[in-house]
């Protein structure tokens, strides 16, 4: 991880239980990060996804090294901290096409915005779909109540 | 002379080759696919959701649920990364570790005999499938005895599993076919006396079976790893990647396999691997049982009541039966997950079909979409 640590010196760095670095970086150095890890053979995107803290969101992007003859390569997770009203962010489905549909899904599941993604539809819920971002925690579920169920009653 | 107009074609919601209830909305020029979107969400139930509302053991039965065919996989996954989160409070006694990855193991030959049997289904050759039925049941019927479950077990618990294999269930080596439902070990000389070579015989060999697979969706390594693809794709196409040897966990690093690797990237090559793959795990399978037969102990740690874990997130991988199954668990220190992120295999290689389909026939697409092997349940979670 020392490629990081000298090009975001002041990024904060933690290392997970599991032994995953990850790296918080401004909003504006994300994509950079992004360049930088996928020049240093992190080509393979996980997962990207976001954690809802309530005051913030959190966009994780989880990238790791596929190398045959290494045991234990660990991921690298990219977090930026994004406000929680109309987020928006760089896509990096260029580079890894494979975040294309998980950057679709984080759009459908938290509203996070990915300029530049080829496909920005949501992709879990219909289209059409009016009732927010629900894995948001202050997501309110608008169906109506179902009927109780009214216990039946044998004739007498 | 008038050209043909290219047609836009739905095949689904719920194509009965698609296992689930999938969408293809396709272009058609002719025979020739031009172009192909998949449609999911048809299953969607908001497992990540409910699982912030439930406590951390409670949501174990939820992840049998999203991929059904290999329950105990995704179990193993949630609960070694909650593990993970405690730290060393739990120390998870080996022959738990070795019950999980010899059930896991099992579950995968009954989940790459369900992809093999149905592939081949979907190309037409009905008997496979039958065949596959009839071993998976000899599996089901000793998951049974075990977990007291056949499909949905929630037999993995933070801290060891449920309860120790029941008496007389492991067998000897010498145990044959007429033992192949009642025994392990039966299962396992049964599975490589006759299981295996069937198959071989029956299918691989198969020439037409051959020639509607071989060259058909061809993913070149560079193009798998981009589109972050995993398991029996990636290795399909060359790649010798495996999360079990190339990033251990439970007790994979004292046990010996090998892992098989495909040559061209084609439909064949990801059915040839998956094949490859089952024999292995029956290797693996006979190393816990020899395990097993000696080592007796306890197979639950000592947890808390109530399963707090320490603030803190936990990425875990583990390698599924259809590719990197992965958890994201965030903790604030409560009784519930406060985030649980489900990174399903089968919803990153649906991707793959807009990049495999255009320039096929027709028919192949059900071919690409068997040798991918998708579980719709995973895809929606």
């Amino acid at each position: 991880m020392d490629f990081l640590k000298e090009r975001f010196p002041d990024a904060p760095m933690t290392t997970h239980v599991n032994g995953d670095t990850e790296i918080l970086v401004p909003k504006e150095r994300y994509e950079e990060a992004v360049r930088a890890c996928y020049d240093a053979g992190y080509k393979y995107c996980s997962v990207v996804t976001a954690i809802d803290w309530q005051d913030r969101l959190t966009l994780v992007a989880s990238l790791c090294r596929i190398d045959p003859n290494e045991v234990g390569a660990r991921n690298i997770h990219i977090k930026v901290d994004l406000p929680r009203e109309g987020a928006h962010i760089p896509s990096i489905s260029k580079l890894y096409p494979g975040a294309n549909w998980h950057e679709r899904e984080t759009y459908d599941m938290y509203g996070i915005r990915f300029d530049g993604h080829p496909n920005h539809r949501r992709i879990l819920l219909p289209d059409n779909w009016q009732g927010g971002h629900p894995l948001l925690k202050d997501f309110v579920d608008r169906r109506p109540k179902r009927p109780r169920l009214v216990r039946h009653r044998f004739a007498e | 002379m008038e050209r043909t107009r290219e047609l836009l074609v739905n095949m689904g919601p719920q194509h009965p080759s698609t296992h689930g209830v999938l969408r293809l909305m396709i272009k058609l020029d002719g025979e020739q696919v031009t172009w192909c979107e998949p449609d999911i969400g048809y299953l969607h139930r908001c497992f990540e959701k409910l699982s912030e509302q439930k406590t951390y053991p409670q949501v174990i039965p939820y992840t049998d649920r999203t991929d059904y065919l290999a329950a105990m996989l995704n179990e193993q996954c949630y609960v070694e990364a909650v593990e993970k989160l405690f730290g060393d409070a739990i120390q998870v006694p080996e022959r738990a570790q070795y019950i999980r990855v010899m059930m896991a193991e099992l579950q995968r030959i009954t989940s790459h005999l369900l992809a093999l049997g149905s592939m081949a289904m979907d190309l037409g050759a009905t008997t496979p499938f039958l065949y596959c039925w009839r071993d998976r049941e000899k599996l089901y019927s000793l998951f049974e005895r075990i977990t007291g479950g056949r499909m949905l077990y929630n037999y993995f618990r933070i801290g060891g599993v449920r309860n120790d294999l029941p008496e007389g269930i492991i067998g000897t080596p010498q145990d044959g076919e007429d033992k192949s439902d009642k025994t392990i070990w039966g299962f396992i000389n049964y599975f490589d006396s006759y299981v295996y070579p069937e198959w071989d015989a029956l299918v691989t060999g198969n020439r037409i079976f051959q020639y509607r697979t071989k060259g058909i969706g061809v993913l070149t390594p560079e193009q798998a790893i981009a589109y972050s693809a995993s398991g029996a794709v990636l290795r399909g196409s060359g790649v010798k990647w495996d999360l079990r040897k190339n990033l251990p966990y439970a007790v994979y690093d004292r046990l010996e396999f090998d892992i098989p690797v495909g040559s061209n990237g084609d439909c064949f090559d990801r059915w040839w691997v998956r094949q490859e793959e089952m024999k292995q795990s029956s290797r693996i399978v006979k190393q816990c049982l020899e395990w097993l037969a000696e080592n007796p102990g306890p197979v639950m740690a000592k947890v808390p009541r109530v399963l707090k874990p320490p603030k803190g997130e936990v990425y875990h991988r583990i390698e599924g039966a259809r590719g990197e199954v992965a958890c994201y668990v965030v903790s604030d220190g409560g009784p519930n997950p406060y985030k649980v992120k489900w990174r399903s295999p089968a919803f990153t290689h649906l991707q793959l079909m807009p990049l495999l389909v255009p320039g096929h026939k027709i028919a192949d697409i059900i071919a690409i979409l068997g040798s991918i092997d998708v579980v719709l349940g995973e895809v929606d979670r």
